[in-house]
């Protein structure tokens, strides 16, 4: 009982990350740049579902509304700050740090901008179905519906974003517009309009983990809340573990670093909640430096 | 050429900006530092932002409550108190940064109630307020060292300390629960480590401890806990852990119908914070609960209905919790130390002041404070209680149980302590 | 362009700094000493970033974890074995520069991303360590201290003083050092591999021992700085390397000019100050609570964009060019005087 409850705790949390993970790689494949602010913008979009659902009172009319708006953020980052960022720090060693650090930057403005506007306390979001466990033979799992939804609208935006990017011509444009911007302007793609189309999915992409982080929770959110924080950290490396190029290198990132650190703290200690996933990380580089499912080499940053 | 230029650059630079920086150094002052003949001034440190700061941020706001009423009405022999606040983000770089501002710029009287061990520790060696003189009051924490003279003689601590409540939850588990199976949830640091030495000196036996990553508190990780205290069997549960670690752990364990006796330690074992994270009260009812203040939602406590009545008025919209309650009565204690040290107040006379009389300072707190020329212990125990079915902590039977104790081995003992009726209005007498 | 000179040590120059830091200290009062010690901190802490990432091209998001390495290294000395300060501090750079080679060797293959997720979850691990270990002192803290002035200097020598002469000396010579090891032919080996990997291998470079190199460096050079930083607060404990030390230190590197050593003070004072003044522009302007808690915040973050935006290379390298194109025009001009 105690496996299959430990690997159903990885399984929850690494679907959250395996999420934000999604966002990280759908920058990175149509930008090539690291997104610092991705869980910034997730926790914007649920301030912005969060006044949905107070003046609606419906989850499932707050989830589409916070994907617009973390869509529509996202895609005014791309446009302001990162087409000024390409501009005028495009070249030698500042290139690779500038857009850590400038999204670094829009990380700390907008955690700032919310608690201005919001208030640095407690705001509540109610989980849209029941999150108990189910029960078998007697005893409860550590899986409810609302986690089973979860794992499906991973698998869901999963098979619709890879739709996308393999089978149609706008996913074409997509990965064109990142990897030979000049090649696929020459060929007529918008390569500008396509970059910040890819921002704006991941902007949704982000809004859903933000979400569903929150209402897998108690519901409680705050600029400061830790479940934000884990959520950039754990995000990241989930997206680093699978291979940035991929989407379902990002899924199944999030979904190994969940339970693998799920193993970890049940079967060896609970207090290495933060060594874990450094260790993990390490591991896997060590065996393919490019990720679970990365390219090898000629793709390098 | 070019290295000439540059040469000439790094040293410009450096000679400006130490330059530049030591043209604001502001002139010092002439009676006591921080007392005027219009104003007190005190300083506080603690997270107002980051992950650290969750409840503890509303201290600022309830202290200074207390203090504008106190201002209202006469203030401290007709000077103002005055506190400054800043943010440490619970980083101890942070905190003597701020600390030095607070006493080297804002030239502060005392500094009260800077939160967090690491911190007042890193204060305490940077920035030694004992050489300077500085008293240093009633700490929010309660780790146990810093009640040593020798160390921290301009010290003074409030709360009681985590060994104390660890002893006092150990006899009443004894008392109650021997032959039980006892399992223990505690923060991987200072906090508890603490809580387990206490444990060990009560001779508690456990039969599943659980340590988590101050950090990692949440629904996932509460999941994993779970899983582990079922696997041991346990039957009595000591949620030994700040507020958002109970409030995931209670939450989770309503999802997955898991229902000990649960046993809450009083950092996070206020109700008011629980119930608004989204528990249902039914989980809460029959937990035993210890606090060594009244519970703030007891209407019928003198104290508490004047601070809610004022924190009301002075904070609208905020709800009433321990951390407003300890922040308030922290500064009502401040305030009568301050009456205390004479119609001319210095560093050295508030010390004595509380030194002397501390003991017998009224206060919200059921338990007594010790206080005395040897001593900078403050409060000393807890009463303790069971959650009732609308999920507030209430004294068991009615009457307010109380047990005191120390931070060493001495025995854990049902107190008698009496506590005397607040003064008029919640003003220092 | 001017031939490579062979750069002189310059010690002239670091011992006039030296002189007029002497001088300095005893005019200003204590709050201002207390930032000099911390300015010379981030000094050297942010020249590591320079010399990793500006001259090697290898990002970290964890030198706070490393700076932490040095800073457990020399207090466990103190505390365990009672060693003299100055081994301490040796230590300190002995350890992280073993836990550099270490992470270097690790990530000698990753690249760019890959690198930044690694060195992020060290960041974020690795002072979490000490509470795993009861030597280390756990959250509270060990105590680092590093003793009083000398009695020889007089009643008047304050401890921050002590601090700041430990501080900026340790500063000039670590500077003097890097800028040494930038000018060599290890320098020249990090700039060609960060430039074309390929190429530099070509001309015969061991890119790979180099890039370990630069970590092994910059990482001793960080756990020198990571111990001064305990020397100052007198404690390490976990919670004084948090994540957001790391990104200070990129933030400090990019608003110096990461290419250049010649900048650094800048960075460094700006993150000392802008906390300080952000406190202040706050407190003038905050109208509610809310305001005021956060407007430091905003302040310092939109600080980092918009540097990052319009001063990427940093002041002095802008200056740099601006009169490298003054003086190609004038130069230009002077041609066409001479007919």
């Amino acid at each position: 009982m105690q496996l299959l409850n430990t690997l159903l705790i990885g399984i929850t949390a690494g679907s959250i990350y395996a999420l934000m993970a999604i966002a990280f790689v759908l920058v990175w494949r149509s930008t090539r740049v690291v997104n610092f602010a991705q869980a910034g913008m997730a926790l914007l979009s649920t301030y912005f579902g969060y006044e949905a659902v107070s003046r609606i009172g419906s989850f499932w009319v707050a989830l589409p509304v916070a994907m617009i708006g973390g869509a529509l953020f996202a895609a005014l980052v791309e446009l302001v700050l990162m087409r000024l960022l390409v501009k005028h720090a495009s070249s030698g060693p500042i290139a690779g740090v500038a857009p850590i650090i400038a999204t670094l930057g829009l990380l700390g403005v907008i955690r700032s901008v919310i608690s201005m506007i919001w208030g640095g306390q407690d705001l509540r979001i109610v989980a849209p179905i029941s999150n108990n466990g189910f029960t078998i033979n007697g005893s409860t799992l550590v899986f409810s519906p609302l986690k089973l939804l979860i794992l499906v609208v991973v698998a869901i935006l999963l098979i619709l974003l890879t739709i996308l990017f393999q089978k149609t011509n706008l996913g074409l444009a997509l990965r064109a517009s990142a990897h030979a911007p000049e090649i696929a302007r020459l060929s007529g793609v918008r390569v500008d309009a396509v970059r910040t189309l890819g921002w704006a999915l991941a902007g949704a992409a982000g809004a859903v983990a933000g979400l569903f982080q929150t209402v897998n929770g108690n519901g409680n959110f705050s600029p400061d809340s830790i479940e934000f924080s884990l959520l950039l950290v754990s995000g990241f490396i989930a997206a680093v573990i699978g291979g940035l190029d991929s989407l379902l290198g990002a899924v199944i990132g999030g979904l190994f670093l969940g339970i693998a650190i799920s193993f970890v703290l049940m079967y060896v200690s609970s207090g290495l909640f933060f060594i874990a996933p450094f260790v993990i990380l390490l591991l896997v580089l060590f065996i393919r430096p490019q990720g679970i499912i990365g390219v090898k080499a000629g793709r390098r940053a | 050429m070019k290295a000439m230029n540059r040469r000439k650059l790094i040293t410009a630079s450096a000679v400006l900006a130490i330059v530049g920086l030591a043209s604001t150094a502001l002139p010092a002052q002439a009676a006591e530092v921080g007392v005027s003949s219009t104003e007190i001034k005190l300083g506080m440190t603690l997270p107002m932002t980051g992950t650290a700061s969750l409840g503890y941020n509303k201290i600022p706001g309830a202290a200074k409550a207390y203090f504008d009423y106190l201002n209202a009405n006469g203030g401290i022999n007709g000077r103002k108190v005055t506190l400054v606040v800043k943010d440490d983000r619970y980083v101890p770089t942070e905190a003597v940064a701020k600390t030095n501002e607070l006493i080297l710029k804002d030239k502060v009287m005392a500094l009260m109630a800077p939160l967090g061990t690491a911190n007042v520790k890193a204060v305490a060696s940077s920035v030694n307020p004992a050489r300077r003189g500085v008293p240093v009051l009633f700490v929010n924490t309660g780790f146990s060292g810093f009640a040593d003279t020798k160390k921290y003689p301009t010290t003074y601590t409030v709360l009681p300390s985590y060994i104390m409540e660890a002893k006092i939850m150990g006899e009443y588990i004894k008392e109650n629960f021997a032959g039980k199976k006892i399992g223990l949830l505690y923060q991987d640091d200072d906090f508890g480590s603490d809580a387990l030495a206490g444990f060990k000196t009560a001779g508690t036996k456990f039969a599943v401890t659980v340590p988590y990553a101050s950090g990692s508190q949440g629904a996932a990780a509460a999941a994993g806990w779970i899983t582990k205290f079922k696997a041991a069997e346990a039957d009595v549960v000591i949620l030994f852990g700040v507020s958002s670690a109970t409030s995931a752990m209670l939450g989770t364990a309503a999802q997955l119908k898991y229902a000990p006796q649960w046993m809450l330690g009083s950092v996070g074992g206020d109700a008011t914070t629980i119930k608004l994270t989204g528990v249902p009260a039914g989980v809460l009812y029959n937990a035993i609960g210890f606090s060594p203040v009244p519970a703030t939602t007891d209407m019928k406590d003198e104290y508490v209905k004047l601070f809610s009545d004022i924190y009301a008025k002075a904070v609208p919209g905020s709800a009433f919790d321990l951390n407003v309650l300890l922040g308030m009565n922290t500064a009502f204690m401040t305030a009568q130390a301050l009456k205390a040290a004479g119609a001319n107040p210095t560093r050295r006379t508030l010390m004595a002041a509380i030194d002397s009389k501390g003991a017998t300072f009224a206060n919200s707190a059921l338990v007594p404070a010790g206080y005395s020329k040897t001593s900078h212990v403050g409060l000393t125990g807890y009463w303790v209680g069971k959650y009732a079915p609308t999920g507030d902590l209430a004294p068991i039977g009615g009457t307010y149980v109380t047990y005191t104790t120390d931070s060493g081995s001495g025995a854990v003992v049902k107190s008698t302590y009496k506590r005397p009726a607040m003064p008029a209005k919640g003003l220092p007498n | 362009m001017h031939k490579s000179k062979k750069q002189t040590t310059h010690i002239p120059l670091f011992i006039l700094g030296g002189v007029v830091l002497y001088f300095l200290s005893g005019m200003v009062d204590e709050l201002r000493v207390y930032q000099g010690a911390s300015i010379a901190v981030y000094v050297i802490a942010i020249s590591s970033i320079i010399l990793l990432t500006g001259y090697s091209g290898q990002v970290s998001l964890g030198h706070g974890a490393l700076m932490a390495v040095g800073a457990y290294a020399a207090a466990v000395l103190r505390i365990e074995f009672n060693v003299p300060i100055i081994l301490c501090f040796v230590a300190a750079v002995l350890a992280a520069a073993i836990g550099g080679a270490l992470l270097g060797a690790a990530a000698a293959r990753l690249s760019g991303p890959y690198l930044a997720g690694t060195t992020l979850a060290l960041a974020v691990g690795l002072p979490s360590l000490a509470n795993q270990f009861t030597v280390l002192g756990g959250e509270q803290g060990l105590l680092f201290d590093v003793g009083f002035p000398p009695l020889s200097l007089g009643e008047e020598f304050t401890q921050y003083k002590w601090f700041f002469w430990i501080a900026a000396l340790a500063a000039l010579i670590s500077m003097w050092s890097v800028r040494n090891i930038l000018n060599s032919a290890y320098g020249r080996a990090w700039r060609a591999g960060r430039g074309n990997e390929v190429a530099a291998q070509l001309a015969g470079i061991n890119t790979a021992r180099s890039k370990v190199l630069a970590f092994t460096i910059s990482a001793g050079i960080a756990g020198l700085a990571g111990a001064l930083l305990a020397m100052t607060i007198g404690t390490v404990s976990p919670s004084a390397f948090p994540l957001a030390l790391s990104f200070s230190l990129l933030t400090g590197a990019v608003l110096s000019g990461i290419t250049t050593l010649g900048g650094v003070i800048i960075g460094a004072v700006v993150l000392v100050a802008i906390p300080e003044i952000a406190d202040v522009v706050a407190h003038r302007l905050g109208s509610s609570e809310s305001v005021t808690t956060n407007l430091p915040g905003l302040i310092v973050s939109g600080l980092l964009i918009l540097t990052v935006l319009f001063v990427p290379n940093g002041p002095v390298e802008q200056h740099r060019a601006r009169k490298a194109k003054h003086d190609a025009a004038h130069a230009g001009s002077k041609k066409n005087d001479k007919h």
